[in-house]
Protein backbone atom coordinates (compact mmCIF):
# COMPACT_ATOMS: atom_id res chain seq x y z
CA UNK A 1 0.00 0.00 0.00
CA UNK A 2 1.02 3.46 -0.88
CA UNK A 3 2.12 6.25 1.77
CA UNK A 4 -0.69 8.56 0.21
CA UNK A 5 -3.31 5.41 0.00
CA UNK A 6 -2.56 5.21 3.56
CA UNK A 7 -2.92 8.58 4.68
CA UNK A 8 -6.50 8.06 2.84
CA UNK A 9 -7.31 5.05 4.40
CA UNK A 10 -6.69 6.74 7.63
CA UNK A 11 -8.21 10.11 6.89
CA UNK A 12 -11.34 8.27 6.37
CA UNK A 13 -11.00 6.50 9.59
CA UNK A 14 -10.54 9.74 11.11
CA UNK A 15 -13.98 10.96 9.87
CA UNK A 16 -15.58 8.37 10.54
CA UNK A 17 -14.56 8.55 14.29
CA UNK A 18 -15.43 12.19 14.01
CA UNK A 19 -19.11 11.55 13.04
CA UNK A 20 -19.31 9.76 16.51
CA UNK A 21 -21.18 11.32 19.26
CA UNK A 22 -20.63 10.57 22.39
CA UNK A 23 -17.59 13.66 22.90
CA UNK A 24 -19.94 16.66 21.44
CA UNK A 25 -23.05 15.73 23.48
CA UNK A 26 -20.56 15.60 26.51
CA UNK A 27 -18.95 18.92 24.91
CA UNK A 28 -22.39 20.32 24.58
CA UNK A 29 -23.85 19.40 28.01
CA UNK A 30 -20.42 20.84 29.29
CA UNK A 31 -21.18 24.29 27.86
CA UNK A 32 -24.59 24.61 29.20
CA UNK A 33 -23.62 23.77 32.82
CA UNK A 34 -20.81 26.43 32.58
CA UNK A 35 -22.99 28.89 30.87
CA UNK A 36 -26.12 28.28 33.26
CA UNK A 37 -23.53 28.28 36.31
CA UNK A 38 -22.83 32.27 35.25
CA UNK A 39 -19.49 31.37 34.65
CA UNK A 40 -17.14 34.15 32.47
CA UNK A 41 -16.73 33.57 28.79
CA UNK A 42 -13.09 33.20 29.14
CA UNK A 43 -13.67 30.17 31.51
CA UNK A 44 -16.10 28.94 29.23
CA UNK A 45 -13.58 28.83 26.65
CA UNK A 46 -10.89 27.43 29.00
CA UNK A 47 -13.28 24.45 30.07
CA UNK A 48 -14.59 23.32 26.29
CA UNK A 49 -10.46 24.04 25.10
CA UNK A 50 -9.32 21.44 27.42
CA UNK A 51 -11.87 19.67 26.95
CA UNK A 52 -11.15 19.03 23.57
CA UNK A 53 -7.51 18.55 24.06
CA UNK A 54 -8.36 15.72 26.13
CA UNK A 55 -10.18 14.02 23.25
CA UNK A 56 -7.10 14.52 21.05
CA UNK A 57 -4.90 13.26 23.56
CA UNK A 58 -6.81 10.36 24.48
CA UNK A 59 -7.48 9.47 21.00
CA UNK A 60 -3.72 9.48 19.90
CA UNK A 61 -2.99 7.77 22.81
CA UNK A 62 -5.21 4.90 21.63
CA UNK A 63 -4.08 4.73 18.30
CA UNK A 64 -0.37 5.12 19.26
CA UNK A 65 -1.01 2.31 21.87
CA UNK A 66 -3.06 -0.20 19.32
CA UNK A 67 0.01 0.33 16.57
CA UNK A 68 2.19 -0.49 19.15
CA UNK A 69 0.37 -3.37 20.30
CA UNK A 70 0.03 -4.83 16.79
CA UNK A 71 3.35 -3.67 15.52
CA UNK A 72 5.31 -5.86 18.94
CA UNK A 73 2.84 -8.78 17.91
CA UNK A 74 2.90 -8.93 14.00
CA UNK A 75 6.05 -6.56 13.11
CA UNK A 76 5.70 -4.46 9.72
CA UNK A 77 3.86 -7.43 7.85
CA UNK A 78 0.52 -7.96 9.27
CA UNK A 79 -0.79 -11.53 8.01
CA UNK A 80 -3.67 -11.57 6.00
CA UNK A 81 -5.93 -13.34 8.52
CA UNK A 82 -5.69 -10.15 10.91
CA UNK A 83 -7.18 -7.64 8.45
CA UNK A 84 -9.87 -10.34 7.57
CA UNK A 85 -10.41 -10.24 11.48
CA UNK A 86 -9.93 -6.75 11.11
CA UNK A 87 -12.51 -6.20 8.19
CA UNK A 88 -15.36 -8.81 9.63
CA UNK A 89 -15.21 -6.72 13.27
CA UNK A 90 -15.53 -3.33 11.41
CA UNK A 91 -18.16 -4.67 9.72
CA UNK A 92 -20.06 -5.98 12.62
CA UNK A 93 -19.53 -2.59 13.97
CA UNK A 94 -21.24 -0.89 11.34
CA UNK A 95 -24.11 -2.65 11.20
CA UNK A 96 -23.98 -2.70 15.37
CA UNK A 97 -23.88 1.31 14.64
CA UNK A 98 -26.75 1.17 12.11
CA UNK A 99 -29.13 -0.57 14.17
CA UNK A 100 -28.16 0.64 17.59
CA UNK A 101 -25.87 3.69 17.80
CA UNK A 102 -28.83 5.81 19.25
CA UNK A 103 -31.93 4.83 21.67
CA UNK A 104 -35.13 4.74 19.74
CA UNK A 105 -36.13 7.76 22.37
CA UNK A 106 -36.52 11.24 21.97
CA UNK A 107 -32.99 13.49 22.30
CA UNK A 108 -29.59 12.34 21.65
CA UNK A 109 -29.17 9.04 23.75
CA UNK A 110 -26.72 6.61 23.01
CA UNK A 111 -26.25 2.66 23.10
CA UNK A 112 -23.33 3.25 25.71
CA UNK A 113 -23.80 1.51 28.96
CA UNK A 114 -26.15 3.50 31.06
CA UNK A 115 -23.43 4.11 33.84
CA UNK A 116 -20.77 5.33 31.80
CA UNK A 117 -23.47 7.77 30.35
CA UNK A 118 -24.68 9.09 33.86
CA UNK A 119 -20.55 9.17 35.07
CA UNK A 120 -20.39 11.28 32.27
CA UNK A 121 -23.70 13.22 33.02
CA UNK A 122 -22.62 13.48 36.72
CA UNK A 123 -18.79 15.01 36.09
CA UNK A 124 -20.19 17.64 33.28
CA UNK A 125 -22.20 18.75 36.23
CA UNK A 126 -19.25 18.86 38.89
CA UNK A 127 -16.40 20.28 36.41
CA UNK A 128 -15.16 23.34 37.30
CA UNK A 129 -12.15 23.35 36.67
CA UNK A 130 -9.49 23.21 33.38
CA UNK A 131 -8.17 19.86 34.33
CA UNK A 132 -11.51 18.31 35.17
CA UNK A 133 -12.97 19.24 31.71
CA UNK A 134 -9.65 17.27 30.33
CA UNK A 135 -10.34 14.36 32.11
CA UNK A 136 -13.75 14.87 30.85
CA UNK A 137 -12.33 14.80 27.69
CA UNK A 138 -9.89 12.01 28.59
CA UNK A 139 -13.21 9.83 29.75
CA UNK A 140 -15.35 10.56 26.90
CA UNK A 141 -13.60 9.42 23.94
CA UNK A 142 -13.47 5.73 26.26
CA UNK A 143 -16.71 5.83 27.15
CA UNK A 144 -17.13 5.63 22.95
CA UNK A 145 -14.31 2.55 22.84
CA UNK A 146 -17.04 0.07 21.62
CA UNK A 147 -17.45 1.84 18.03
CA UNK A 148 -14.26 3.86 17.96
CA UNK A 149 -12.36 0.83 18.17
CA UNK A 150 -13.41 -0.30 14.16
CA UNK A 151 -11.76 2.81 12.46
CA UNK A 152 -8.65 3.27 15.12
CA UNK A 153 -8.04 -0.12 14.67
CA UNK A 154 -7.91 -0.44 10.74
CA UNK A 155 -5.80 2.92 11.01
CA UNK A 156 -3.43 0.88 13.57
CA UNK A 157 -2.88 -1.51 11.06
CA UNK A 158 -1.98 0.64 8.02
CA UNK A 159 0.22 2.66 10.11
CA UNK A 160 2.39 -0.06 11.32
CA UNK A 161 3.05 -0.65 7.58
CA UNK A 162 4.38 2.86 7.05
CA UNK A 163 8.05 4.85 7.45
CA UNK A 164 8.43 5.94 11.24
CA UNK A 165 8.28 9.65 10.00
CA UNK A 166 4.89 8.77 8.23
CA UNK A 167 3.49 7.30 11.07
CA UNK A 168 3.96 10.27 13.19
CA UNK A 169 2.38 12.18 10.34
CA UNK A 170 -0.26 9.38 10.01
CA UNK A 171 -1.21 9.91 14.13
CA UNK A 172 -1.05 13.52 13.58
CA UNK A 173 -4.07 13.52 10.79
CA UNK A 174 -6.23 10.88 12.79
CA UNK A 175 -6.13 12.78 15.55
CA UNK A 176 -6.91 16.07 13.79
CA UNK A 177 -9.40 14.60 11.77
CA UNK A 178 -11.55 12.85 14.15
CA UNK A 179 -11.65 16.21 16.41
CA UNK A 180 -13.24 18.10 13.26
CA UNK A 181 -16.36 17.53 15.27
CA UNK A 182 -15.53 18.68 18.59
CA UNK A 183 -13.38 21.61 16.79
CA UNK A 184 -16.63 22.86 15.02
CA UNK A 185 -18.86 23.00 18.19
CA UNK A 186 -15.97 24.76 19.94
CA UNK A 187 -15.94 27.48 17.03
CA UNK A 188 -20.05 27.53 17.22
CA UNK A 189 -19.85 27.71 21.06
CA UNK A 190 -16.83 30.83 21.12
CA UNK A 191 -19.41 32.74 18.54
CA UNK A 192 -21.67 32.72 20.69
CA UNK A 193 -24.04 29.96 19.27
CA UNK A 194 -26.99 29.34 20.83
CA UNK A 195 -26.90 25.63 22.13
CA UNK A 196 -30.26 25.08 21.86
CA UNK A 197 -30.29 25.36 18.25
CA UNK A 198 -26.47 22.93 18.60
CA UNK A 199 -28.82 20.52 19.93
CA UNK A 200 -31.77 20.57 17.82
CA UNK A 201 -29.88 20.30 14.93
CA UNK A 202 -28.00 17.43 16.34
CA UNK A 203 -31.37 15.85 17.11
CA UNK A 204 -32.93 16.28 14.24
CA UNK A 205 -29.81 14.55 11.93
CA UNK A 206 -29.31 11.82 14.47
CA UNK A 207 -30.71 9.75 11.56
CA UNK A 208 -28.34 10.97 9.00
CA UNK A 209 -25.73 10.73 10.98
CA UNK A 210 -25.83 7.43 12.13
CA UNK A 211 -26.56 6.37 8.78
CA UNK A 212 -23.31 8.19 7.27
CA UNK A 213 -21.29 6.62 10.10
CA UNK A 214 -21.92 3.26 9.28
CA UNK A 215 -21.93 3.68 5.63
CA UNK A 216 -18.31 5.29 6.31
CA UNK A 217 -17.40 2.13 7.70
CA UNK A 218 -18.75 -0.16 5.04
CA UNK A 219 -16.68 1.53 2.39
CA UNK A 220 -13.99 1.60 4.23
CA UNK A 221 -13.92 -2.11 5.01
CA UNK A 222 -14.32 -2.58 1.25
CA UNK A 223 -11.12 -0.86 0.43
CA UNK A 224 -9.16 -2.14 3.18
CA UNK A 225 -10.71 -5.74 2.20
CA UNK A 226 -10.10 -5.30 -1.81
CA UNK A 227 -6.63 -3.38 -1.14
CA UNK A 228 -5.53 -6.20 1.56
CA UNK A 229 -7.00 -10.04 1.17
CA UNK A 230 -8.34 -9.56 -2.83
CA UNK A 231 -5.14 -8.44 -4.49
CA UNK A 232 -2.91 -10.40 -2.43
CA UNK A 233 -5.20 -13.58 -3.02
CA UNK A 234 -5.12 -12.40 -6.69
CA UNK A 235 -1.22 -11.84 -7.03
CA UNK A 236 -0.79 -15.43 -5.57
CA UNK A 237 -2.66 -16.96 -8.70
CA UNK B 1 -46.37 27.43 54.34
CA UNK B 2 -43.49 25.05 53.04
CA UNK B 3 -44.85 22.43 50.41
CA UNK B 4 -44.48 18.38 51.76
CA UNK B 5 -44.10 16.47 48.69
CA UNK B 6 -42.20 13.24 48.37
CA UNK B 7 -39.88 13.09 44.97
CA UNK B 8 -39.00 9.57 43.91
CA UNK B 9 -35.80 10.00 42.50
CA UNK B 10 -34.49 7.59 39.56
CA UNK B 11 -37.57 4.98 39.50
CA UNK B 12 -36.85 4.68 43.19
CA UNK B 13 -33.01 3.58 42.79
CA UNK B 14 -32.44 6.69 45.03
CA UNK B 15 -33.34 7.39 48.48
CA UNK B 16 -36.83 9.44 48.07
CA UNK B 17 -36.25 13.31 49.13
CA UNK B 18 -38.67 16.43 49.64
CA UNK B 19 -39.71 18.79 46.98
CA UNK B 20 -36.69 21.35 47.47
CA UNK B 21 -38.25 24.79 45.22
CA UNK B 22 -34.81 25.84 45.40
CA UNK B 23 -33.44 22.99 43.22
CA UNK B 24 -35.89 23.21 41.05
CA UNK B 25 -35.76 26.90 40.66
CA UNK B 26 -32.21 26.66 40.17
CA UNK B 27 -32.15 24.25 37.27
CA UNK B 28 -34.86 26.42 34.98
CA UNK B 29 -32.56 29.32 35.83
CA UNK B 30 -29.65 27.58 34.30
CA UNK B 31 -31.43 26.30 31.13
CA UNK B 32 -32.66 29.85 30.95
CA UNK B 33 -29.18 31.18 31.19
CA UNK B 34 -27.65 28.60 29.27
CA UNK B 35 -29.74 30.29 26.08
CA UNK B 36 -28.12 33.74 27.29
CA UNK B 37 -31.59 34.87 28.26
CA UNK B 38 -30.89 38.20 30.23
CA UNK B 39 -30.45 37.43 34.08
CA UNK B 40 -33.50 39.47 35.33
CA UNK B 41 -36.00 37.29 32.99
CA UNK B 42 -34.32 33.93 33.60
CA UNK B 43 -34.74 34.85 37.36
CA UNK B 44 -38.76 35.47 36.60
CA UNK B 45 -39.17 32.96 34.70
CA UNK B 46 -37.96 30.51 37.01
CA UNK B 47 -39.82 31.93 40.16
CA UNK B 48 -42.93 31.68 37.69
CA UNK B 49 -42.52 28.40 36.45
CA UNK B 50 -41.63 26.76 40.04
CA UNK B 51 -44.58 28.98 41.46
CA UNK B 52 -47.14 27.02 38.85
CA UNK B 53 -45.21 23.34 39.75
CA UNK B 54 -45.53 24.11 43.62
CA UNK B 55 -49.53 24.79 42.45
CA UNK B 56 -49.62 21.79 40.60
CA UNK B 57 -47.87 19.51 43.83
CA UNK B 58 -50.70 20.68 45.80
CA UNK B 59 -52.96 17.64 45.62
CA UNK B 60 -50.25 15.28 45.37
CA UNK B 61 -48.23 13.33 48.32
CA UNK B 62 -45.68 11.98 46.10
CA UNK B 63 -44.24 12.45 42.50
CA UNK B 64 -41.48 11.12 40.90
CA UNK B 65 -38.41 13.34 39.51
CA UNK B 66 -39.34 12.79 36.25
CA UNK B 67 -42.75 14.04 36.35
CA UNK B 68 -41.45 17.32 38.09
CA UNK B 69 -39.26 17.35 34.46
CA UNK B 70 -42.20 17.16 32.61
CA UNK B 71 -44.75 19.37 34.16
CA UNK B 72 -41.71 22.13 34.69
CA UNK B 73 -40.89 21.76 30.94
CA UNK B 74 -44.83 22.39 30.17
CA UNK B 75 -44.80 25.31 31.86
CA UNK B 76 -41.57 26.70 30.95
CA UNK B 77 -42.04 26.19 27.53
CA UNK B 78 -45.15 28.80 27.77
CA UNK B 79 -42.53 31.69 28.52
CA UNK B 80 -39.49 30.55 26.90
CA UNK B 81 -39.21 27.84 24.45
CA UNK B 82 -35.80 27.36 24.00
CA UNK B 83 -34.85 27.43 27.60
CA UNK B 84 -37.91 24.67 27.66
CA UNK B 85 -36.05 22.82 24.81
CA UNK B 86 -32.58 22.72 26.58
CA UNK B 87 -34.16 21.82 29.98
CA UNK B 88 -36.16 18.66 27.90
CA UNK B 89 -32.82 17.54 26.81
CA UNK B 90 -30.62 17.70 29.73
CA UNK B 91 -31.28 13.97 30.60
CA UNK B 92 -31.69 12.27 27.12
CA UNK B 93 -28.29 14.40 25.84
CA UNK B 94 -25.84 11.50 26.31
Amino acid sequence: MSIPVSLAIIALAALIHASFQLSVSVLTLLSAHTIGAKRSRNKLLRLITSFVFGAGLMTALLLSFGSLFLLSIFGANTPQIVWAIACGMSAGVAISIWLFYYRREKGTMLWIPRNVAKYLTDRTQSTKLSAEAFGLGLSSITGEILFIIAPLLISALVLIQLPSLWQLVGIGIYTIISLLSLIIIWVSISQGCSLSRIQKWRESNKSFLQFVAGAGLIVLVFFVYVNEIVVFAIGKV
Amino acid sequence: MSLVVNIIKDNGQRRTEHFDRKKLYDSILAACLSVYTPDGQAETTADTVCDAVAVWLQKRPEVTSHDIRLVAAKYLKNHHPEAAYLYEQHHITI
